[in-house]
């Protein structure tokens, strides 16, 4: 079963491999990984960084795209038109260069190495970002390309690339260091380019009168990776239009009138070209396509425009201002920069030409063919949410995508200083010899060309600021933090796949399902429950994404060699199209479709002809109201795409997403059908995320549990890293005695995770031993706990920032605070406990609650002696602030990057130990979590004849509904492998009927003397006596979840209140109260448990004394009386009423006359009642008699 | 009676085999409570010693300092005589510990040169002014001497710790075991029927047996009676020492604690002075309480400041009418 070890480095087998890994941990390779397949996992976050500044990389092509910007001189508000035309400044971007990061010109002190690694970066909370810079352009008229270069001070990130100095010795990269916090770019699920999608949308009525729901939308993408929707709207009539975003304004365009202007056409050509030509095969049919075809042509005739330029020109006109093309480009040249901009740019995007014109008209007539079919119901709609009709966008391409805008906006933002110095002085000509001098220092200098600051707060947000939107459908949530709590959750990140913020809020569910199509490339397992559910998907271990085009010239030729022909006819069934990126290569018959798409597989498996590899053959055949038929191949990037075997060559081949659902892929050899399968799987398990496959056995599971394994295993708490010193999270957790599985799949070790431990192994007893295992709670053996069963670790960091808030000018040697004793003061002894002379902790200091962290003093600078000093020796501290006690770990003393100022921060590491308490959340590997209810003495635990104690005891009720087979057979697995010191392989999908997992390892058992089917007699601890049944004892991988009680618990007597209604405030870390709310007050009256429902609502939330008038029944109107003749003394707690009680006259005897606080006497309204309410009721009363209602209380008695 | 009267049924106790880490006997003519509170015992109640507080002088090594502790205090010691040679800490006179009651373990290592060090369990070094020269040594069973690894060190890290290593059982802590597990075992045959196998088909086939055992116990005959009134009679044990004290040591021993507890509950019963067994008392001190925090720490005086028009800033719990006033009827 298990594959043998071979003299390779990078080969792994399902043994432990101890020896191999220490050697490895010591001495980590110099040449190469030894994990590649973990190294491949990250491949394209790096990779497609990495594009994006290579030599034609995204941004040379972006540059290409934006072009030269024209900026006109004189006052374009004036009305006199003088005739003489206006000087033009052009501006181009040259080239865009990224620097490795290193410390500023500033830093006089570093000398030999001025390199900033990203451990420091993330040691001292900064950015890991090195300098962008661009060399730029600019002429006047026609005159000389004057160069300015490096000179714009842009700074950039990029992401960390294996870097050996303090990192782990399998860092990956991958990641962006914002602040010290890794984050990353989330890939995204988008349409996929250049395909034009039949889309039926309710919502595509509303565009106007007369549109229908039929539409046709391709995601043309440029060569620079940004992208550019195009649709196609039927309407009611037959006509058809196009629709467009730009700069997030939606503008629709008749697309006769596109068609027109791409090309010198005429009406014939535009009919065969979108029925089929003349004469040809089906034509009599198709009246329904001939009938709409003419009313097309027919009513574009109102325009009036008969050729290219004449259209070009009325398009142009149109668009000119909202494209910013400048005024005095003609009309026709703005409406072929229209066309550049908007249609269909995947064909064409810089430097078009005739021929990509031609394109995409062509493309333009197959869009409007396919719409009509799908109107006409010849094919059915293209489905958005399956993965066949998506792409993956890239994190360096968002970021590519980013930068190409901003340095865009840049360009134009140029436009706003050119005409601040043109009203500051007079309106000069840019040929002026000021503005030659100014051009420069003054009008360049005032723009705002710090990019890099806008990419940081993209990194450092999430959040996209962009004024065109970029084609994406949200504008938030871009980048995750990638949270290492344990090395699953953190690989995990860099596989997830999201559909998008925006799908989140819809109420359908249709975008979550999981669809057939996702096979291979998005794992079925892996994905949250909740609200995320299906839309946070996780890419399948196998599936590589493409992070570069890759080479098809020699496609367009073979193609041709094999028959495809320019001419269409109208019928399916005589021709189908043949696509490469979007663009049409010609017609043939679906016969012929057929041997080319069979043909250029075997090619390009074969590795001949000049087919590529990667390349994606989609060949969809002819069906009856099916997908719309044609052979289309995607090479580009972005895309997904996974390793099978090729039947034919027996050899690799890769498969898209677009062309698997029409392909005959056998899951396993056996199943191979002689004459219909074409591929065959490596691995059933390839279809598995990384993490689901490290679920044991979960082919034996019900599927919801290898989820929620999935979930927990992210959660718990393991080994996040092993370079632990050189991190600075704000919150780690670290489990201090992780092990090995003795169960667990070849993977395990080709992935490397055993670097990063994530349990224990624990002997398992399944029995309802003691009632503390009700409800998924465990019980833990003591003397396992005692032995370290389970002790994690929690390591905090603490930033100590005197110039916290304080915003410091730059450069000012302002600084108004330092660390340590105040010279001259008093330092106190108890101070000195947990401080060193310094004022910094004690490195292992140990520090509750309130205890000082750091000491510092208030200092001014005195320029005499170039020193600061403390003028009123007062130590002030920080404060430790948490209630837990925690150890000082580490402290980092953090300067600045110039090395000439005083420090100002430090960073604190602290250690929480967190040894298992009652309430603590374990799980094994099968989605079967629960508590420690109880440590249960190791002699009154159950105990086998050999004298073997579970560490664990769970209760039998766990499995009956769950069904988690898949935990049994790794507890029989666990319990073989640790009898005879083997490393169990778990892969799922091993064994079947004829050869079942429990024979396998029954076997082994009994080999060991042990009973096949993995139970044992045991004895009761406490009375000795054999229990009566024979129990399934086991071992089995248990992993701690970083859940835990300390964390959560939450218990108050009394504590703060709401100063308004006095009931207690909500939070556990403001020391409030747990809400007992309408159902749980239900619950309570109907046990009849009317004393606890006073206590909860009343007596422990709002209890008041009030005083409330019997006559009125009023609260508000009672009042204090005041002693006639003590003033300042209340009236001996006497309380009347005031609007019971009459004005006295002065006759009344002095008994009865009362005196209220402003002097007024008064009598009666002495039936006044000191009674116990809620303190809202109260406030109740106030509230409502502002809006004039009496509130009236009847008292009784 | 005859005490070696095995078929009068006197106990006996016969080994079936013993060396320096197991031993392997059968008690015969026993009853199940007795044999298992010996089991019991000898688990969880025979003082030993090891270490249990730790003064970090110095401890630069990667591991944390508790951790560390934790891994000292889980090596064996010899624990030779510690029954009788040591008092238990808190029984002593002394604040904090002394000769009388703890035996001091240095740990010092400083690592020099390049390459990893590993700190064994032979590099504790045990003071003198022990009650005999056996106790406390650390227990070493590998062919190199070396004993557990305690921390590993890189050039220029060094620990230096002093260990004081107590008396205590393992009730209080699983450091204090004398044996890891203790094989226990009655009727291999089923013979009583306490236990009813699961099978499949055929529980003979399915279900191992232990030959020696049961050979000893008596294979029943085909179609013998079941005898529903038999209780157990004969008890096999298997104790292994974790190396502090020789398996044999650890049986007597054993008996000698259930005797003084039995001893202990008789005078208890007659109304005799209270001694001490011991062992439910003292516990380790914890982090954080073992997790249930400080009970001090949970005191609410800090929120003083939110004080309102309901007074105080805090619910006026205590002035309820269940409170103050003395309930008047019941």
């Amino acid at each position: 079963m298990a594959p043998s070890a071979t003299t390779t480095n990078t080969q792994w087998s399902t043994e432990f491999d101890t020896a191999k890994r220490q050697r490895l941990f010591r001495n980590p390779p110099k040449d190469k990984t030894a994990y590649p397949t973990l190294a491949a996992a990250v491949d394209p976050h790096i990779h497609s960084f990495n594009t994006i500044f290579e030599e034609g990389g995204q941004i040379d092509l972006g540059i290409k795209e934006i072009g030269t910007k024209v900026f006109l001189d004189g006052d374009q508000f004036s009305q006199v038109d003088d005739g003489a035309s206006r000087n033009r400044l052009s501006v181009r971007i040259r080239g865009v260069f990224l620097d490795k990061s290193a410390l500023p010109v500033t830093n006089k002190f570093a000398v030999t190495n001025r390199s900033i690694m990203p451990a420091e970066c993330r040691e001292r909370h900064v950015t890991y970002r090195g300098k962008l810079r661009v060399r730029m352009e600019w002429r006047v008229n026609n005159g000389d390309w004057q160069e300015s270069s490096n000179r714009c001070h842009l700074e950039n990130m990029s992401p960390d690339q294996l870097m050996k100095a303090k990192e782990e010795t399998e860092e990956l990269g991958g990641y962006f260091i914002v602040n010290g916090i890794e984050k990353l770019i989330r890939m995204l699920l988008v349409t996929r380019r250049n395909y034009p999608m039949a889309i039926k949308r309710g919502a595509f009525q509303n565009r106007g009168p007369g549109y229908t729901s039929f539409g046709i939308t391709i995601r043309s993408v440029r060569p620079d990776q940004s992208s550019q929707t195009n649709a196609l709207h039927y309407l009611n009539d037959g006509n058809v239009n196009l629709r467009f975003s730009w700069r997030k304004a939606e503008y629709l365009v008749p697309v006769m009138m596109v068609l027109k202007a791409l090309v010198e056409t005429n009406d014939r050509e535009i009919f065969e070209g979108i029925v089929g030509a003349a004469g040809s095969k089906g034509l009599e049919e198709k009246q329904f396509v001939t009938d709409r075809v003419e009313l097309l042509l027919r009513t574009y005739k109102v325009y009036g425009l008969h050729s290219k330029a004449k259209t070009r020109a009325y398009l142009g006109q149109k668009f000119k201002p909202v494209l910013q093309i400048p005024d005095d480009t003609t009309d026709e040249d703005a409406g072929a920069e229209f066309l550049r901009k908007i249609v269909l740019p995947h064909l064409g995007a810089y430097d078009v030409t005739e021929s990509q014109n031609a394109d995409k008209f062509n493309m333009l007539l197959f869009m409007i063919r396919k719409l009509y079919a799908l109107v006409e119901g010849e094919c059915a709609v293209d489905n958005p949410d399956a993965v066949q009709n998506q792409e993956v966008l890239l994190g360096g391409h968002l970021y590519g995508m980013i930068l190409k805008e901003q340095m865009d906006e840049w360009l134009n933002s140029i436009t706003f200083p050119l005409r601040e110095w043109g009203r500051k002085n007079s309106w000069l000509p840019f040929t002026s010899n000021e503005f030659q001098r100014d051009f420069l220092p003054r009008i360049l200098k005032r723009t705002n060309e710090n990019i890099g600051q806008k990419l940081e707060y993209f990194l450092s947000t999430g959040n996209l600021v962009s004024p065109t939107g970029l084609d994406l459908q949200q504008t938030a949530g871009f980048v995750v933090v990638a949270e290492k709590i344990n090395f699953y959750r953190f690989i995990s990140h860099f596989r997830m796949v999201h559909r998008g913020a925006f799908f989140a809020q819809l109420k359908t569910t249709t975008v979550r399902k999981l669809l057939p199509e996702s096979w291979g490339f998005l794992c079925p397992v892996h994905t949250p429950d909740g609200s995320p559910c299906g839309l946070l998907n996780h890419m399948a271990h196998k599936c590589k994404l493409a992070t570069q085009s890759v080479d098809v010239s020699a496609i367009p030729n073979l193609v041709a060699r094999l028959g495809v022909s320019g001419k269409s006819s109208a019928s399916l069934d005589a021709s189908v199209v043949v696509q490469l990126d979007g663009r049409v290569l010609g017609f043939c018959s679906p016969k012929q479709a057929k041997v080319i798409g069979d043909t250029l597989r075997y090619w390009k498996v074969e590795g001949t002809h000049g087919v590529p590899l990667e390349l994606e053959v989609g060949y969809i055949p002819n069906s009856t109201g099916g997908q719309y038929p044609g052979v289309y191949m995607f090479s580009q990037a972005a895309r997904m795409y996974r390793p099978v075997k090729y039947l034919p060559l027996g050899k690799l081949d890769y498969v898209g997403p677009f062309e698997q659902p029409f392909m005959s892929i056998a899951c396993t050899e056996p199943e191979i059908v002689s004459g219909d399968s074409t591929h065959v799987e490596y691995d059933p398990t390839n279809i598995l995320s990384i993490l689901a496959n490290m679920t044991p056995f979960s082919d034996f599971n019900q599927s919801p549990r290898n989820m929620y394994q999935c979930q927990m295993g992210k959660q718990s708490m393991g080994t996040p890293g092993t370079a632990l010193r050189y991190r600075t999270d704000n919150k780690t957790y670290r489990l201090q005695t992780g092990q090995t599985p003795v169960v667990r799949p070849p993977l395990h070790n080709e992935y490397g995770l055993d670097n990063f431990p994530n349990g224990t192994n624990a002997v398992v007893a399944v029995i309802s031993y003691t009632g503390y295992d009700m409800d998924d709670a465990m019980i833990l053996n003591k003397s396992a706990h005692e032995r370290g069963f389970g002790h994690g670790t929690i390591y905090k960091t603490k930033v100590c920032d005197l110039e916290e808030g304080s915003r410091r000018s730059r450069g000012s040697k302002a600084v108004s605070k330092l660390f340590g004793f105040a010279p001259g003061g008093l330092v106190r002894a108890e101070w000195r406990e947990k401080l060193d002379d310094d004022g910094w902790p004690l490195i292992g200091a140990e520090i509750k609650q309130g205890d000082i962290m750091a000491a510092w003093h208030t200092v001014s600078f005195d320029p005499a002696t170039g020193e600061y000093v403390n003028q009123d020796g007062q130590t002030q501290f920080f404060k430790y602030k948490e209630d837990e006690t925690a150890f000082v770990e580490e402290v980092r003393i953090i300067g600045s990057e110039n090395g000439s100022e005083p420090c100002t921060k430090i960073s604190v590491k602290l250690r929480v130990p967190r040894s298992p308490v009652i309430g603590d959340k374990f799980s094994s590997r099968h989605g079967q979590k629960g508590v420690m209810s109880q440590k249960w003495p190791a002699i009154d635990m159950p105990f086998s004849e050999s004298g073997i104690q579970p560490d664990v005891i769970i209760n039998p009720h766990a499995f009956p509904s769950r069904m988690t087979i898949g935990m049994f057979v790794e507890s029989l697995a666990g319990k073989a492998g640790a009898l005879h010191g083997l490393a169990q392989d778990s892969t799922p999908f091993r064994f079947d009927e004829q050869n079942t997992a429990v024979d396998f390892f029954g076997h082994q058992l009994m080999k060991a003397g042990f009973n096949y089917f993995g139970n044992e007699p045991m004895y009761s601890g406490i009375t000795g006596q054999e229990l009566a049944a024979d129990i399934y004892i086991g071992v089995v991988y248990y992993q701690r979840l970083r859940h835990m009680v300390n964390d959560k618990y939450q218990v108050r007597t009394t504590g703060p209140i709401n100063s308004l209604t006095g009931q207690p405030i909500k939070g556990r870390k403001k020391g409030g109260g747990i809400r007992v709310g309408e159902m749980e007050r239900d619950a309570l009256l109907a046990h009849g448990t009317a004393f606890l429902l006073q206590d909860r609502l009343m007596n422990c939330s709002d209890y008041t004394k009030a005083a409330i008038c019997r006559a009125c029944g009023s609260f508000l109107s009672t009042t204090p009386t005041v002693s006639e003749f003590e003033r300042g003394r209340k009236g001996g707690n006497v309380v009347r009423c005031r609007r019971c009680a009459k004005l006295a006259e002065g006759m009344e005897s002095k008994s009865e006359v009362w005196e209220d606080g402003q002097g007024l006497r008064y009598t009666g309204g002495d039936d006044v009642a000191v009674i116990a309410v809620p303190g809202v009721l109260k406030y109740l009363d106030v509230e409502l008699a502002s809006m004039g209602v009496r509130l009236k209380f009847k008292v009784e008695p | 009676m005859d005490p070696y009267d095995v078929e009068g049924g006197a106990i006996n106790v016969r080994f079936l085999q013993a060396d320096s880490t197991r031993a392997n006997f059968l008690i015969q003519n026993f009853d199940l409570a007795t044999a298992n509170a010996l089991r019991r015992v000898m688990l969880a109640e025979i003082p030993t010693l090891a270490i249990d507080v730790v003064e970090v002088f110095d401890n630069t090594s990667v591991l944390a300092d508790e951790f560390i502790c934790h891994r000292l205090g889980l090596i064996p010691l010899n624990a030779k005589n510690v029954d009788e040679a040591l008092l238990y800490s808190r029984d002593c006179e002394c604040d904090g510990y002394c000769e009388n009651c703890s035996v001091t373990l240095t740990l010092n290592a400083r690592c020099t040169s390049d390459g990893v060090m590993k700190v064994y369990a032979r590099d504790l070094v045990v003071s003198g002014g022990r009650p005999n020269d056996e106790i406390g040594t650390p227990v070493i069973k590998d062919p190199e001497g070396l004993g557990s690894v305690i921390v590993k060190l890189n050039k220029g890290q060094s620990v230096h710790m002093k260990c004081i290593a107590k008396k205590g059982i393992a009730k209080e802590h699983a450091k204090w075991a004398p044996s890891a597990a203790i094989g226990f075992e009655y009727d291999p045959n089923n013979k009583l029927r306490h236990l009813d196998y699961w099978y499949e088909e055929d529980p003979k086939k399915e279900w191992p047996v232990d030959e020696t055992n049961a050979n000893i116990d008596g294979v029943p005959q085909e179609g013998e009676a079941f005898d529903y009134d038999a209780a157990p009679t004969r008890f096999f044990f298997d104790v292994e020492t974790v190396g502090g004290m020789e398996p044999d040591t650890i049986v007597q021993q054993g008996i000698r604690v259930l005797q003084q507890k039995l001893a202990n509950v008789i005078q208890e019963l007659q109304g005799g002075e209270d001694i001490d067994m011991g062992g439910f008392g003292g516990q380790s001190p914890q982090m954080n309480g073992g997790g249930y925090g400080d009970p001090t720490a949970g005191s609410f005086s800090a929120y003083g400041g939110n004080a309102s028009v309901w007074g105080g800033g805090a619910t006026p719990y205590g002035a309820t009418p269940y409170g103050q006033q003395p309930p008047s009827n019941w």
